[in-house]
């Protein structure tokens, strides 16, 4: 049915392109991996090369660590510490905690909602693929021995020609562009997954949290990462081809690119922290045994942030002399921006009051998270205020505060939802032992790592110094952050032994092993590559909980009037619609009730990592060499090409059964 | 069986750790660390520590709140058995509470910010004494100060007097930095194209350590400077003393070889006579061209902008701050500049360095330390010292003429009417003293000897430092000026 189209299925078109491999259909083996169109194998795909990222910007930091641990050090040189930090924060950034919350974006948004793949899976495929491409790029430039050395915020003009005249940052501003379009690409595909693909009866008000903030933080990567773009093309062809965007000498006002980097810099703040916030809105009601408390308040305080989030990007320019106006209005509007993630951590803590706490490894990360974010946020406060700031801008405070932000907040709150999940995403258990271990571990290695360099700033050391002198009286306190590295890494290295563990043992974990509420443990663990059998018809939020426990229905709606209120269903189940138009990327089709059989998916496709390879390799090329460039766009137009002739499904051979 | 840990042991323990982690939080807070911001030097720096203070209760009460909810609600509410508990979709009257106790709690952190903002970052005020302007350049990794109203330039240490606002205008030429004296006030950076404006008190004297806190390439970690506040009189002392000629070296002396040296492999980056006249908008534009040149050819320059080294024997540092100014480490520093620092453009670019393949410095061992002795050598010619020689015998104007010279006159006024060192040539003086004041022309010479500042010729500046000479030395001093004709 999807496949005959007119003009799709019936003539088979794509065999007018010649075909250099054969479409694979096999479930296993390497090409399978590298053509899957199926979210939650991408999302596998993502997990693993970003953990792998996160072990290598962990290296990094402890590197640094090691450096700092005495005065006037020498066991890295000056200019290895400036990548080391430049690649630490670009690493952990755009590496790590974004491709992580990916890979949750596309384990989960479908299984919550009820979809059986995303809007458009090929290009899903191709975002994972170009973050792939572009972080080994990006990485490359260790192997030359020229990785960037500017900071992850690349200021100019340290970042210009002129001052830094290594590669370095030529392959920042090449490699976080590559980056930047699979980010675009993947956010994109999850509005449109998110806004089009729910179940019947799942309205904007009945979606998980997670869903929710995934959708936000979609917006903020589709709005911030192109001007993210902007000011790197310009970079780049002020490095490449001498324009003058940044160049002081000829009048290019440095100041620019603080407002510009940082326009996309606040809100990718948000877009870190926000699907933290979701992952442990998912948790803390599941191991409370309670609904998440005030949900309204709670997402819309996840709308709000995602909004003033793009009005507070000058408080990381307190010290740039933007005079006292500006100055005061953003302050005001970050300490604003307070409001309503205070909101979120009070509405947490309700959630668990007169709940049933389990004390899970996946709970006591979340729960943690709640704790260490808390600290970074009134932190976070304290730099608000201008005249403070002025003291504690570029010190250690700051690195203590976005610290606690982004591994107290989103990767606590990450591990959290890789303990709460696994069992879901393999159908075994991770050990709750190795886990606390882990989760205990980690929580003391962070705490003595980062607390103590709150005093660190506040005793005047300043941040990205490669040494310090003896006499600072900062010798204690970096050997104390340094031993909580070590402690910390340990503890993600107790991470390591217990999958491995764990994968040993295989403890079964059935389909609902924490008594879960969302759609996605309703389905068998792992899921099936169609998801969903049937496609559920949702009628409550957490509704596979009340389908669980019917008899608490009226308990929840109790004094709420919303949930009288018969809201419309998502757009594209109307009745009418369904009838007339078919997706024809993911022949998803709500409603199904053949019990498996005959349910399309998209079949497997080479192209996106064909195109994300010439895309690649042209990035390579800018780096000046012609025939690489050349290379790239004949693999780019063949990827292209062939993507757009391929049909979504193989025409079914003559003599099988069509499906439906 | 003895338990090693039982309750009271616990008790003792935590107490024990919690003292240590009290003592360690302490040491570490200690403000008397060199860039402790709680080491309060002066009234912005203390404002700014007195917010933080604010805040942090603030935070403090926060937190404990926050902190114990969520510690009481896991434990108070930790599952004890299998019934499931009241399905609460929320409280809104709740819900707006705690929407609305945080906003209160923010307009209490937002005044005082406010107020701050506007009193730190408008210029120093100009009722809390007499302003000094200083403009601080950030260079790739030093700090050039200059002092407009006395014409002084001097890099990496910046004196001030105490109790009077010193107002710095903030500059770069080539990348940011940022001007950082935790003690005396917050930072504020130097961004090329966009000046900037910072004003601070130091209430004592002494030396306030500071750094660059943006971070600007290889040697950002050994970019450091000082501030060195005086009392009032010793402040212009050092003004004067930057503005009179060294000590003079004795011909063949090492000081003196290391001159000629300096002159011949230094010079062109390196000032080293900004006390003469005028030599004040000579060195801003020589800055200016020697930048211009490393910009128009970075990678073959010669050329490139260096710290002046006028009077550098006074200096307590060398590098940017980071190693103390002593001979062995002047010489090490000028063999190799790499080994104490990296990065530093003098090593890049200087023929004297680039002319050998290890980039060390291509001259003799006793060279160098020349060049060091001379270096350190460069001091204002101390006036007090020779303060009220005992001259004896002759006349008045013999005795006048030996004093001239014993405490140094003829260092800045020529006896030649068609020369100017620093101050004017004193040929003529005679007559042209009864017309320049109301004053006869005794009383005007004797006005300007026990208080140059008093009337400044056209043209010139007070640089003039004169020792306390007693009353019959002065009218000896006058006899014998006014013989010069």
């Amino acid at each position: 049915m999807q496949t005959t189209h007119p003009g799709v299925g019936s003539e088979p078109i794509s065999m007018r392109f010649p075909r250099i491999f054969p479409r694979p259909k096999s479930d296993y083996g390497i090409w399978s991996w590298i053509s899957t169109v199926d979210h939650k194998r991408i999302g596998t795909l993502y997990a693993v090369t970003s953990f792998l990222w996160f072990l290598v910007g962990g290296i990094e930091a402890l590197i640094m660590r090691l450096q700092l641990s005495q005065a006037d050090n020498t066991l890295v040189d000056p200019e290895l510490f400036n990548q080391l930090f430049t690649m630490h924060g670009t690493t952990m950034v755009f590496l790590v905690v974004m491709p992580l919350s990916a890979a949750f974006f596309n384990w989960l948004v479908p299984l919550q909602i009820g979809a059986r793949d995303v809007a458009f899976p090929r290009l899903n495929a191709l975002s994972y693929w170009i973050f792939l491409f572009g972080s080994l790029f990006l990485n490359f430039s260790w192997f030359v021995g020229d990785a960037p050395n500017g900071g992850w915020f690349g200021y100019a003009p340290n970042s210009h020609l002129a001052f830094n005249p290594t590669h370095g940052m030529t392959y920042w501003v090449i490699g976080l562009n590559i980056l930047g379009i699979a980010s675009i690409a993947a956010g994109l595909n999850f509005i449109v997954t998110i806004l089009n693909m729910r179940a019947p009866g799942m309205t904007l008000t009945k979606m998980p949290v997670f869903t929710w903030m995934t959708f936000v933080t979609s917006v903020l990567i589709v709005l911030a990462l192109p001007v993210l773009t902007v000011a790197l093309i310009q970079l780049q062809v002020d490095r490449l081809y001498g324009t003058h965007f940044y160049n002081t000498a000829a009048g290019g006002d440095p100041v620019l690119w603080q407002h510009v980097f940082w326009l996309f810099g606040h809100p990718e703040v948000y877009i870190l922290i926000l699907p933290a916030m979701g992952i442990v809105s998912e948790i803390l009601p599941v191991f409370s045994r309670k609904p998440l408390f005030g949900y309204t308040f709670l997402v819309f305080a996840g709308v709000a942030i995602g909004f003033m989030g793009w009005f507070v990007w000058s408080h990381h320019m307190f010290t740039v002399g933007l005079g006292p106006a500006a100055n005061s209005a953003f302050a005001i509007s970050t300490m604003a921006i307070a409001i309503p993630t205070g909101v979120k951590i009070f509405n947490w803590i309700g959630t668990m009051w007169g709940g049933s706490v389990r004390f899970s490894t996946a709970m006591l990360f979340a729960i943690s998270f709640i704790a260490m974010f808390t600290i970074g946020g009134l932190s976070g406060v304290m730099h608000a205020s201008v005249p403070t700031d002025a003291q504690q801008q570029d010190t250690y405070f700051v690195v203590a505060h976005f610290h606690y932000v982004l591994f107290g907040g989103a990767i606590m709150a990450i591990f959290g939802g890789i303990y709460f999940w696994w069992p879901k995403a393999t159908g075994y258990m991770l050990s709750e032992g190795w886990g606390k271990a882990n989760w205990l571990l980690m929580l003391i290695g962070f705490n003595l790592q980062f607390a103590p360099q709150h005093w660190l700033g506040l005793d005047g050391m300043p941040r990205r110094v490669f040494t310090y002198a003896e006499n600072m009286g900062w010798e204690n306190t970096n050997m104390y952050a340094s031993a909580g590295g070590f402690l910390m890494a340990f503890g993600v290295l107790l991470f390591l032994i217990n999958v491995f563990y764990s994968a040993r043992k295989r403890v079964p974990a059935g389909d609902d092993p924490w008594d879960g509420r969302t759609l996605e443990w309703s389905i068998a663990s792992p899921p099936p590559h169609y998801n969903f059998e049937k496609i559920p018809n949702v009628e409550h939020r957490d509704d596979w909980w009340f389908t669980k426990h019917p008899e608490l229905i009226a308990e929840y709606y109790h004094d709420e009037h919303e949930g009288e209120l018969r809201a419309p269903s998502g757009a594209q189940f109307d009745d009418d619609v369904e009838d007339e138009h078919h997706d024809e990327h993911t022949s998803d089709h709500h409603g199904d009730d053949d019990h498996g059989h005959g349910i399309h998916l998209p079949d497997m496709s080479y192209y996106p990592f064909i195109l994300a390879l010439g895309l690649t390799i042209v990035g390579a090329g800018l780096m000046t060499i012609i025939p690489v460039i050349i290379i790239g766009v004949v693999i780019l137009l063949w990827g292209l090409i062939g993507w757009s002739m391929e049909p979504v499904n193989d025409p079914v051979p003559e003599g099988a059964s069509h499906g439906h | 069986m003895q338990h090693w840990l039982t309750p009271s042991n616990f008790n003792k323990l935590a107490l024990v750790v919690l003292a240590l982690a009290a003592t360690s939080i302490l040491a570490a807070c200690s403000p008397e660390h060199p860039q402790s911001t709680f080491g309060y030097g002066g009234p912005v720096a203390r404002d700014q520590g007195d917010l933080f203070i604010l805040i942090f209760w603030i935070a403090v009460a926060v937190f404990i709140v926050v902190e114990g909810a969520i510690i009481y609600a896991a434990i108070r509410y930790r599952r004890r058995d299998d019934k499931i508990p009241k399905q609460v979709h929320g409280n809104t009257k709740l819900e707006i509470t705690w929407t609305v106790l945080p906003s209160i709690v923010i307009a209490a952190i937002a005044v005082p910010t406010i107020i701050g903002i506007w009193e730190q970052q408008r210029g120093a005020p100009t009722d809390m004494g007499d302003v000094l302007e200083v403009e601080a350049i950030g260079h790739r990794w030093w700090f050039e100060f200059r002092y407009p109203n006395q014409e002084v330039v001097t890099a990496n240490e910046m004196h001030i007097p105490v109790g009077r606002p010193v107002n710095v205008q903030l500059a770069s030429q080539d990348v940011i930095h940022s001007f950082w004296v935790p003690k005396l006030a917050g930072k504020i950076d130097m961004v090329p194209l966009n000046d900037n404006l910072l004003w601070f008190i130091a209430e004592e004297p002494g030396v306030y350590d500071g750094q660059c806190a943006e971070f600007c390439g290889i040697a950002h970690a050994h970019m450091r400077f000082r501030v060195i506040a005086h009392t009032e009189e010793g402040f212009q002392q050092w003004v004067a003393g930057m503005r009179t000629p060294p000590v003079a070296f004795e011909s063949g002396s090492p000081e003196q070889q290391g001159q000629t040296l300096f002159a011949t492999h230094c010079k062109t980056c390196h000032t080293d006579d900004s006390w003469r006249q005028d030599a004040y908008s000579l060195e801003i534009q020589q800055q200016d061209s020697r930048w211009a040149t490393w910009l128009d050819d970075i990678e073959n320059s010669r050329i490139v902008s260096a710290p002046n080294m006028t009077h550098y024997g006074d200096r307590l540092f060398l590098g940017a701050g980071i190693k103390e100014n002593s001979r062995e480490n002047l010489i090490k520093w000028i063999n190799d500049p790499n080994d104490i620092k990296i990065g530093t453009s003098m090593q890049a670019h200087a023929a004297v360095y680039q002319e050998r393949d290890d980039n060390k410095i291509n001259l003799s061992s006793q060279e160098v330390e020349n060049i060091a002795d001379y270096l350190l050598g460069l001091v204002p010619g101390d006036i007090e010292q020779l303060a009220a020689p005992q001259i004896t015998g002759g006349t008045p104007e013999e005795r006048g003429e030996q004093l001239f010279v014993s405490i140094g006159c003829n260092a800045c006024h020529s006896l030649d009417a068609d020369t100017t060192i620093v101050g004017p040539s004193l040929i003529g003086i005679a007559d042209r003293a009864g017309t320049r004041t109301s004053l006869s022309a005794e009383d005007y010479m004797r006005q300007s000897i026990n208080d140059p500042a008093a009337f400044i010729v056209d043209g010139f500046t007070n640089s003039m430092v004169v020792p306390k000479l007693p009353a019959s030395q002065v009218d000896d001093l006058i006899a014998y000026i006014s013989t010069l004709k």
